[in-house]
């Protein structure tokens, strides 16, 4: 078999791999089932991507977010990878059969967990040579949210039934326990590519807010100064809407805001002119940022406190990719972390609620928060004690997930040590592009970080002859 | 939708039931919808926002309400009327009129424009000699038939084609028309501008600069029912009847001649399909294409007539004499609203 990196050349016209990514590919051409702890934007795709490339077979990669696939099908066709295919509740059902009928065809294809889960398809896939089982995300074994997938729970007893194909578990964040829990879950013992979250190009603040006006105002103020392109993270849709537009008003800058209650004719439109630099700064949720491949963010602010230090790393981790200075900026108002906990407490149902269920469960609505969940848990046998418990579990670790979010927020020394620590890694001696807790001023200045001109937003071309001419000459 | 744009569909002269306007946006194609919608003069609205929830107008309709613009109607039926300062703040400012909408039913619109903007991106990094670039998000089928008509007609000649196309029939509309749909395009290096954006640039609501949008496919489709149009392959097929199938069929068996009652039994649907059929038909087609004087024989006609009041609007079935009651259905009283409608006596 070629080297590594022959395959890296033909493939990708790359010399050099990342690091993880050779050491995970290593550990997998060794026949050795693999967990990559890898920060976002470590290439964690390339790895399964040129594992395909050198075995015959087919990759079979679980993901948990729908969007994401069809995304990453996208991306891949667009890198020139051809036989790339998704199977999830978005595929209609003559596609479906389409692709499953022609499986051995397909060298990756893009599953979610529940399609996964599905008889026919795991018929038709214990059928077929899997050169390799990735599951992305694979926290969303052990983590409880909005996102929460129950058949991630089943992945152990369908890797088994596939005949324990080599696996490759991908995530981003993962503390020891964590770790550990996901191999359980799994039944494996993989070898651990892990390597340090830590993105020392990034700035690390924390600002402390009186209330709701002064933190739009420090807003104003940051994205007045800040050099751009960047990101705001909200936690609600209809904020980092009329923010967007607010900010536009007074700025003059060119802003958009990006949330899934956009339709997806204006989610592809905003991506794409936030890649291509027609946008200065994006206001987003959570849903902005999968599948997001830029490499020059210079800033990532977020306007709500986020549910834990995992997400926050994630969507913080956005800026900087290409490795020049960038700052992550938390605006904090005391009281802020009563969303996060109240959002935690209403996505768990109540134990007279699970009791009422297990009594009577045909007469609630799948449709309510939680109760298909209950379904799930039911129709494996899961008693209304252990499910209580494991929702209780839950609540818990949440809540000491939050407690770890709301102690970087008040970290006085250094933010990155409180970050790391989380992670059971050590920091790096704290320096002075290093971080700024909150109380300590943010020298925009001295990181390379202001903006130096305001650039006047170019007039768009109003004539329409001349639009039509650019598109098609 | 924003108050500027519900002003623009309620009316001072008609109290409006807001659920027929909402329900035509989704496409909900019942007889009574349609009959209202025709009464309203608003059926070009059908299919328009198929996302749109149920009751997703209540909230706008509440705003126009409490700005004193529109007054609820007492009906158990929640019903809408412009009050003058509603008159008065519709016509504040200009808003975009579409001109003859009277094709808008007759295009599947959302097949068409999914087609439609998906070929001009394709043609687009074709001209830049561009093959690897994000698609629009369109569904399979799309992808598959833009696919198969970009192989047939690829060619160095296909994007000037496109271009002349597209000018040609932009030219015909006004000028804002043309320049917010081609700045809302897609293509090579141009992800294109959101409605939110376009409404913004060009100061105009975002349900006007969609319906800006579609007067151009439905101009494009319209122009590409020209054989030789370069997008005919593509286009020409998006254009169908207004009635269902179902309901074709009906009317093809009652032109023959067939009683109605015959006519359920050959087609094995029950007598109120076929009048709920006849009744679709007689909405969305042409006066011609029913035989009124058949299905409403003149002394029905003249003795109901006789009995209604003056506007049809204030035509009530139920407030008919009993024995008029007794001796036509509401078939024939529908039936009838509508040809008078056709006709133009209101
Ligand atoms: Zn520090």
């Amino acid at each position: 078999m070629v080297p590594l990196e022959t395959s890296l050349q033909q493939l990708f016209g790359f010399t050099t791999f990342r690091t993880g990514q050779r050491a995970a590919l290593t550990a997998l051409e060794a026949g050795q089932d693999t967990l990559a702890v890898l920060p976002t934007g470590a290439g964690k795709t390339l790895i399964y991507q040129l594992y395909g490339y050198r075995h015959p077979g087919c990759v079979v990669i679980v993901s948990p977010l729908l969007a994401l696939m069809n995304d990453q099908v996208d991306r891949m066709h667009v890198a020139g990878f051809r036989h790339v295919a998704a199977i999830t509740s978005l595929t209609s059902y003559g596609e479906r059969q389409a692709i499953l009928q022609h499986l051995g065809d397909y060298r990756f294809l893009f599953l979610s967990p529940e399609m996964l889960a599905q008889a026919p398809v795991l018929t038709r896939l214990q059928q077929v040579p899997i050169s390799l089982f990735v599951i992305d995300e694979a926290h969303c074994i052990v983590q409880w949210g909005p996102d929460f997938r129950p058949e991630y729970l089943l992945l152990g007893a369908i890797r088994a039934k596939l005949h324990a194909p080599l696996t490759l578990l991908l995530t981003a964040t993962a503390d020891h326990a964590t770790r550990h829990e996901i191999s359980k879950q799994l039944r494996v013992h993989p070898q651990v590519v892990a390597e340090t979250v830590d993105r020392p190009n990034i700035f690390l603040d924390v600002e402390a807010v009186a209330n709701d006006a002064e933190k739009q105002a420090r807003l104003l103020e940051l994205v007045t100064q800040l050099q751009g392109p960047g990101v705001v993270y909200f936690s609600s849709k209809q904020l980092a809407s009329e923010t967007a537009t607010w900010l536009r008003d007074q700025t003059g800058l060119p802003v958009a805001a990006y949330h899934a209650g956009l339709a997806s004719e204006d989610r592809f439109k905003i991506q794409q002119q936030f890649m291509q630099g027609d946008l200065a700064v994006i206001c987003a949720t959570s849903a902005f940022g999968m599948g997001i491949d830029k490499n020059d963010i210079r800033y990532v602010i977020h306007y709500h406190l986020p549910a834990d230090l995992g997400s926050y790393a994630q969507e913080m981790g956005r800026a900087g990719r290409d490795g020049q200075p960038s700052v992550a900026i938390l605006l904090y108002a005391a009281g802020d972390e009563r969303l996060p906990q109240a959002l935690n407490q209403a996505n768990r149902p109540d134990d007279v609620t699970i009791q009422r269920f297990y009594q009577q469960p045909s007469h609630f609505d799948p449709a309510e928060p939680g109760i298909a969940l209950l379904q799930f848990y039911r129709a494996h046998g899961i008693s209304e004690q252990a499910v209580s418990d494991l929702f209780a579990r839950r609540e818990r670790e949440r809540a000491q997930a939050l407690a770890r979010m709301v102690a970087y927020v008040h970290t006085t020394t250094c933010l990155r040590a409180t970050w790391l620590t989380a992670f059971d890694e050590s920091a790096p001696a704290h320096q002075a592009t290093c971080c700024a807790p909150a109380g300590q001023p943010l020298d925009l200045a001295a990181l390379g970080l202001k903006r130096s001109v305001v650039a006047p937003t170019p007039a768009p071309a109003r004539d329409w002859r001349q639009q039509l001419t650019r598109l098609f000459y | 939708m924003e108050p500027a744009d519900l002003l623009q569909l309620l009316s001072d002269q008609q109290a409006r039931r807001l659920r027929v306007i909402e329900n035509l946006l989704r496409g909900r194609r019942t007889v009574s919808t349609l009959y209202w919608g025709l009464r309203y003069d608003l059926l070009y609205l059908l299919d328009l926002n198929k996302h749109l929830p149920r009751g997703g107008l209540d909230a706008v309709a509440h705003t126009v309400v409490a700005n004193g613009w529109a007054q609820w109607g007492s009906d158990e039926q929640p019903q809408l009327r412009l009050t003058s300062a509603g008159v008065h703040a519709r016509d504040q400012r200009p808003y975009y009129q579409p001109g003859d909408v009277t094709a808008w039913p007759l295009l599947d619109l959302n097949v068409a424009r999914q087609r439609l903007l998906l070929a001009i991106q394709v043609t687009s990094e074709y001209a830049h000699q561009t093959n690897r670039y994000y698609p629009l998000a369109v569904d399979q089928a799309t992808r598959q038939t833009v696919r198969r008509w970009f192989y047939q007609v690829r060619d160095p000649a296909l994007p000037a084609q496109v271009a002349a196309a597209l000018t040609a029939t932009l030219a015909t509309l006004p000028p804002t028309v043309a320049a917010v749909t081609t700045a809302g395009l897609t293509g090579y290096q141009q992800p294109g501008q959101t409605t939110q954006q376009l409404a913004d640039q060009f100061a105009i609501t975002s349900w006007e600069a969609y319906l800006m949008h579609v007067t151009a496919v439905v101009a494009v489709a319209q122009a590409a029912r020209d054989p030789h149009h370069v997008l005919a392959p593509l286009l020409a097929p998006t254009w169908q009847s207004p009635v269902t199938r179902s309901a074709q069929a009906t009317l093809a068996t009652v032109m023959t001649g067939t009683p109605l009652d015959r006519v359920a039994a050959e087609r094995h649907i029950k007598p109120s399909t076929v009048r709920e059929h006849l009744l679709e038909a007689a909405i969305m087609l042409p006066p011609t294409a029913l035989p009124y004087d058949r299905l409403i024989p003149a002394a029905a006609r003249q003795a109901l007539l006789a009995a209604l009041p003056q506007t049809i609007d204030d035509w009530e079935y139920t407030a008919l004499p009993a024995e008029l009651q007794e001796r036509y259905d509401f078939f024939t009283f529908r039936l009838l609203a509508i040809w008078q409608h056709k006709r133009g006596v209101d």
